[in-house]
């Protein structure tokens, strides 16, 4: 008994770190933007397939191609805030909500018609092997994927508060007029949060490929548990995104492992609209709604 | 406004429309084209349903599947296990989806914007994994066939295509005059100061919480009936079917396409997507998964770049010029602003 709570634990924070790439990135374009990124998991999504056709391809590793992944998806991000975010800021929730919800919806079924909805995997030579720690069975394709994760959260946390750059943005976050009467040129700004927020989304793509499948509506399953994540750990923050998204992954884990191997999704239902109902503004204050 | 010009000098026009959609299944008997009318006019319904909650208050929902659902499986639940007449299982399943409204309410109407509509999402999505996890209470993943009872008008079964249509028909004038109803009640114009700034409205003494509770009401409830009409009229029902996401997104699709917070937006928004998507199968046939939603959000994402008021403000002035009106009232802009 023991033993399986543990083993479900592990399999819930591995998990959980591929949730926290993705929760960061639309709390922290939430958080400078004040934009709600739907199609976030579709950029999981992409960063997945440019794996896979690099290792198709080219025989590439997954765990190289972060290396495509990730410039690519900064720029993809720096191209949607310049020419489509941008033009909605002023406008009311309507158009900023279902502007990235169109987008969505477009990436999804672009992809369902150029790769249809046959699941792509990618086989490396880690795919299989594991760590045994006592009765623990840790795969070693999750660990390496958990590991990446956190050092790029670490990383990130990094950026945000020791460079100019990254202290400019979390002032256009808390504040963006003021923000820019000190010079802080606030488009810029939010060129590069929401690059940073796409290239954490597709690092999370090519760390998932290894022991994931690729199909068109596999961001859907990452970007339900990032809002939830997101809700939770407090709109806008990071810190709290990371936290909320482990808790995630160890609550879904548990409840696949306890309730029903299709009751992952109805756990982490529950915990959202728990959550709305008792502590709305989520468990960790910070940046305010 | 739009609408109110629509109405002052387009009672007769009006007059026209309902006597063209009255007479058109005496006109055209292929069952294809009725279909294509039934869904249009289902679909206007919904969206005219998601527009008093979504539109003209602007609690953008993705979750109306809830409501439809709901309104599906009390009906069907009623016939197969009881017997009842799926015309009053409809009006069964709209109170169901109206108690529904409550606790979803409730919980949801805590978050605004972004937060509110991904809520939403949540709570259709749960009623469709319980729908599909207790299998004893409601057939569960497989779903089940009606019974084919033939011809009975009573059972809310028909021969031919042409009673659906005219069923599908009144509903949405039940929708477009309560609608036309809520618009110029006070109601309406509290519901739409909620819309424009919540705490605003708050501030000036509008009972925002209550006014949004009451509008979901009526909103769940209309759309419950499009539910029940939609699994009598294709004669099958699983969780996929009636708590489908794609029945979320396009009653807020067709809103917003048309023009949201307006009388006929969803009309338009509607008729536009779906002609659209008709002449696409016919281009293109059947079985090319994903063409018929890349052509809608590239639509949707046009018309939030170029036009976020809605097409109905384009038809409208394509209307206004053809009667010519003075050139003043043709720059005015519908409610959305």
């Amino acid at each position: 008994m023991l033993t399986t709570v543990a083993q479900a634990v592990v399999n819930g924070l591995l998990i959980g770190g591929i949730y926290a790439l993705v929760s960061i990135g639309v709390t922290l374009i939430f958080g400078v933007v004040k934009i709600v990124n739907f199609a976030q998991g579709e950029f999981v999504m992409i960063g997945m397939y440019i794996s896979y056709f690099l290792a198709a391809s080219f025989g590439i590793d997954p765990l190289v191609s972060l290396v495509v992944s990730m410039p690519a998806l900064f720029v993809v991000g720096i191209v949607l805030q310049h020419f489509f975010i941008r033009r909605v800021l002023a406008l009311g929730d309507m158009p900023q909500i279902f502007l990235t919800f169109a987008l969505s919806l477009l990436l999804v079924n672009v992809a369902l018609l150029l790769f249809t909805a046959n699941y792509r995997t990618v086989q490396t030579s880690y795919s299989e092997t594991a760590i045994h720690i006592g009765t623990l069975y840790i795969p070693m394709a999750k660990l390496i994927a958990f590991a990446v994760a956190m050092l790029l959260s670490g990383l990130l946390w990094v950026f945000l508060h020791a460079t100019d750059l990254g202290k400019a943005m979390r002032a256009a976050a808390q504040n963006r007029d003021v923000a820019m009467l000190m010079g802080i040129n606030p488009d810029r700004v939010f060129c590069i949060a929401v690059g940073v927020a796409l290239a954490l989304a597709g690092a999370a793509g090519s760390l998932l490929m290894p022991f994931y499948p690729a199909y068109p509506l596999v961001g859907q399953v990452f970007v339900l548990m990032a809002f939830v994540a997101v809700v939770l750990g407090t709109l806008g923050n990071v810190t709290g995104a990371l936290i909320a998204s482990l808790m995630m992954g160890v609550a879904e884990s548990l409840g696949i492992q306890f309730v029903g191997a299709d009751s992952g999704l109805i756990v982490v239902f529950a915990m959202l609209l728990l959550t709305l109902a008792v502590r709305p503004n989520g468990l960790f204050g910070g940046w305010n709604r | 406004m739009i609408s109110r010009g629509l109405m002052s000098r387009g009672t007769f026009w009006s007059a026209v429309l309902a006597a063209a959609a009255l007479a058109l299944p005496l006109f055209n008997s292929s069952a294809f084209v009725i279909d294509i009318f039934i869904r249009v006019l289902l679909f206007a319904f919904i969206g005219v349903a998601w527009n008093l909650i979504g539109g003209y208050a602007k609690q953008l929902s993705l979750g109306h599947a809830a409501f439809f659902g709901l309104g599906a499986y009390t009906s069907t639940i009623l016939l197969i296990r009881y017997g009842v007449s799926p015309w009053i299982g409809m009006l069964a399943g709209g109170v169901v989806a109206m108690l529904a409204s409550l606790p979803i309410g409730a919980l949801c109407f805590r978050l605004r914007g972004p937060y509110f509509a991904i809520a939403t999402i949540a709570t259709a999505q749960v009623l469709m994994l319980l729908f599909l996890k207790f299998r004893d209470f409601a057939w569960g993943a497989e779903g089940t066939t009606m019974p084919n009872l033939g011809d009975a008008p009573l059972m809310m079964q028909f021969e031919g295509k042409a009673p659906y249509y005219y069923i599908a028909l009144a509903l949405l004038a039940i929708g477009l005059v309560i609608t036309y109803l809520i618009e110029r009640s006070w109601m309406g114009y509290y519901l739409v100061a909620v819309g424009e700034d919540e705490d605003a409205a708050e501030a000036i003494g509008v009972d925002a919480p209550r006014i949004k509770r009451n509008v979901y009401l009526i909103s769940a409830f209309l759309t419950a009936l499009a539910g029940t009409f939609y699994v009598q009229y294709i004669y099958f029902i699983d969780p996929n079917t009636a708590f489908s996401f794609n029945v979320s997104v396009e009653a807020a699709l067709v809103s917003i396409v048309g023009g949201i917070g307006t009388l006929w937006g969803p009309v338009v928004g509607t008729v536009l997507l779906e002609a659209t998507s008709a002449l696409l199968e016919s281009w293109l046939g059947g079985g090319h998964g994903g063409v018929q939603l890349t052509v809608y959000s590239l639509i949707l994402i046009a018309v939030i770049l170029v036009r976020p008021s809605g097409l109905i403000g384009i038809v409208a002035d394509a209307y206004e010029r053809l009667v010519h009106v003075s050139a003043a009232r043709t720059k005015e802009v519908p409610l959305d602003g």
